[in-house]
């Protein structure tokens, strides 16, 4: 009985398959005039999120950054001198004067600052009082017999350039070498050098989050197992601050998953010689697979419901049919081109630098294709329906840069990635892609 | 940008012109699959018009994934749905074990010689849910549990309707086959 229907079957789809009726004109004057309105507003949704990620990681890096700046200053100070005792007058927009090592001893001496860039002597201050040196517009004091002297709070932020002198003995003079330890940044700094353009790669596992948890989609995880990808391209960044730092680029990244339990044969369009509609349609997580071979011939190994066709088991069999068997594993591939948008932070700044990096990704589909291995080639089966060309990520990295040389340095940085919208939104999925991966590369600063 | 292409963006600014050209490209065809699904004309015409009306409301979401005439077709076939839902919600559809057993025949039949128009006019003759369901089933190639949930029906209903469907198709593409020789034969 099933073969008698499933041969019905079969007269009807054939025969009906490019049937044409014309309809009435009447039809199309019932028709109104359509007129939709503009883009969907979730475009607009989308690029206010994006501006609003951007906004907040830009205050909290300026928050950060001036905490940290705060801190370093009051570390300074505390490092190897004794602070003028607390004055109410002196103005807290200037740095703190601090005492200079070793010139205690010298009961009577005659200070002297020069200035570095014009090499001439300008005349120390002594004061009597500390009320005095609040008034005075200065770079030195002595006081009580002490010598002191105005740090900078930062060493990059020592711009005048002077120097201090102290004569010891009649017609002697003794350089005060600056603090090493307040000084050691200084040599590190290339404010010039803000671009730097990088090749970065890595390999990325992907996997994702499933918050259904529908009989279907646990099946269809369960059938799933994501693959070892890659991503690889170029980046820019632009060094806003010694901190800070703007990046972006161009990256090439493939991704996808094997699905198994589908069993492919070849040879199929002996037999059916189909044209238009997809002969075979899969269920995955990812969106639905459409075939567009009209030679393969799709059966499932486990649920049917997986696989939508009208050539079912009853009315097809591949194997009575001599069909060529490929595989029971299908790999489901999509490769897309990413434009970043990264806020670099840079935590630690020596040898081997440290940086927190942070941001979104533009990403637009740029393959979607499904195939099945036979003898170590690849056998085209067909695309996933549905996807989104523009997808939105977020990342989430720790950057390491060992500096070669002033300009050259490798870099390896550990990355997760979290797409904030699913692969294929038409089916109302619930599953969001994530990423790992370590990209490490070559720098260059100019 | 394949013509197309051109068209649906045509479509989605609003161009009547573009709008009624994707119509005469494809309301032929859409329209046989309202046949398929209507007993009678009047209906079809509905099916058609409704149908037309929810591809231009939602040619923005067409993605150019996939063919777009599969797309179109399966926006008409959810139409007739809901025709079909709208119409026979009055009763339950899954009675169907009250109905009197229909004795297959041998499938030895020539099917030779049978066209489209004399397949539709059998196919129509159904009665609407053995319709609906060899449709879905057979010719869109959608599953019993897949039909179940569209139709409102069990998945036992679903397969005994198809059985069903298929024994009465079977009678009729037999008498017209026949019919069909004896006229030949003068």
């Amino acid at each position: 009985m099933d073969e008698r229907g499933a041969n019905i079957d079969i007269v009807f789809r054939n025969g009906l398959k490019d049937f044409e009726v014309l309809p009435p004109p009447e039809v199309w004057n019932n028709i109104p005039h359509i007129i939709k309105k503009g883009p969907r507003p979730f475009i607009y949704i989308r690029v206010a999120a994006l501006i609003t990620v951007l906004l907040t990681l830009g205050f909290l890096a300026y928050i950060l950054n001036r905490e940290i700046v705060t801190g370093l200053d009051n570390a300074v100070t505390a490092l190897n001198s004794e602070t003028v005792p607390q004055q109410t007058t002196l103005s807290v927009d200037k740095p703190p004067f601090v005492k200079v090592k070793k010139s205690n001893t010298v009961a009577n001496t005659t200070q002297i600052t020069f200035d570095a860039s014009s090499e001439k002597p300008i005349e120390p201050v002594r004061i009597t009082s500390p009320e005095t040196a609040s008034l005075q517009e200065t770079n030195s004091m002595i006081m009580s017999g002490e010598l002191y002297r105005r740090e900078p709070i930062l060493p990059f932020l020592n711009t005048s350039g002077k120097k201090s002198f102290e004569i010891t003995e009649p017609g002697q003079l003794k350089y005060e070498e600056p603090d090493q330890l307040k000084y050691t940044d200084i040599s590190t700094i290339k404010t010039t050098e803000r671009w730097s353009v990088a090749a970065m790669a890595s390999p990325t596992y992907f996997s994702r989050f499933n918050s259904d948890n529908s009989e279907l989609s646990k099946q269809l995880m369960a059938s799933q197992q994501t693959v070892i990808s890659y991503t690889g391209g170029v980046a820019f960044t632009f060094k806003i601050n010694k901190r800070f730092s703007i990046q972006s680029g161009l990256y090439y990244s493939s991704l996808g998953q094997e699905v198994t339990g589908i069993n492919s044969y070849a040879g199929f369009q002996t037999y059916f010689n189909t044209k238009g509609s997809p002969n075979f349609q899969v269920l995955t997580t990812n969106g639905t697979i459409s075939t567009n071979n009209a030679d393969v011939f799709i059966m499932s190994d486990g649920p049917a419901d997986r696989i939508q066709t009208s050539y079912t088991k009853d009315v097809f069999d591949p194997q009575k049919a001599s069909l060529l068997y490929i595989n029971n594993t299908m790999h489901q591939n999509f490769s897309y081109l990413e434009l970043p948008v990264l806020i670099r932070y840079k935590l630690v700044d020596k040898m081997v630098d440290l940086n927190l990096i942070g941001g979104v990704s533009y990403n637009l589909l740029v393959n979607n294709s499904v195939y099945t291995i036979v003898d170590g080639g690849k056998y085209p089966i067909g695309q996933t329906q549905g996807l989104n060309t523009i997808s939105l990520s977020s990342s989430l990295g720790m950057g390491m840069e060992y500096n070669f040389s002033s300009n050259l340095s490798l870099n390896l940085e550990p990355t997760f990635r979290y797409y904030l919208n699913p692969f294929n939104e038409a089916l109302g999925s619930k599953i969001h892609p994530y990423s790992f991966g370590i990209f490490s590369g070559l720098s260059y600063k100019f | 940008m394949s013509e197309i292409k051109k068209i649906i963006k045509g479509c989605l600014s609003g161009d009547r012109r573009d709008q009624e050209l994707l119509y005469r490209r494809h309301a032929a065809k859409l329209y046989a699959v309202c046949l398929q699904y209507s007993g009678n004309d009047e209906e079809a015409r509905d099916i058609l018009q409704d149908g037309f009306i929810k591809i231009f409301e939602n040619l923005d979401r067409y993605k150019y994934e996939g063919s777009f005439e599969g797309w179109m077709r399966r926006i008409t076939v959810n139409t007739a749905l809901e025709k079909f839902r709208s119409k026979h919600n009055l009763y339950r559809v899954d009675d169907i074990d009250l109905m009197p057993e229909i004795d297959a025949e041998p499938d030895n039949q020539d099917y030779a010689g049978l066209e489209a128009n004399d397949l539709l006019e059998i196919i129509r003759e159904l009665p609407p849910k053995y319709r609906v369901v060899f449709n879905l089933y057979a010719i869109e190639g959608y599953s019993h549990k897949e039909i179940s949930k569209m139709v409102n029906i069990s998945e036992g209903t679903s397969k005994s309707n198809l059985s069903r469907a298929r024994v009465i198709l079977q009678r009729r593409v037999g008498s017209y086959t026949g019919i069909k020789k004896r006229i030949a034969n003068g």
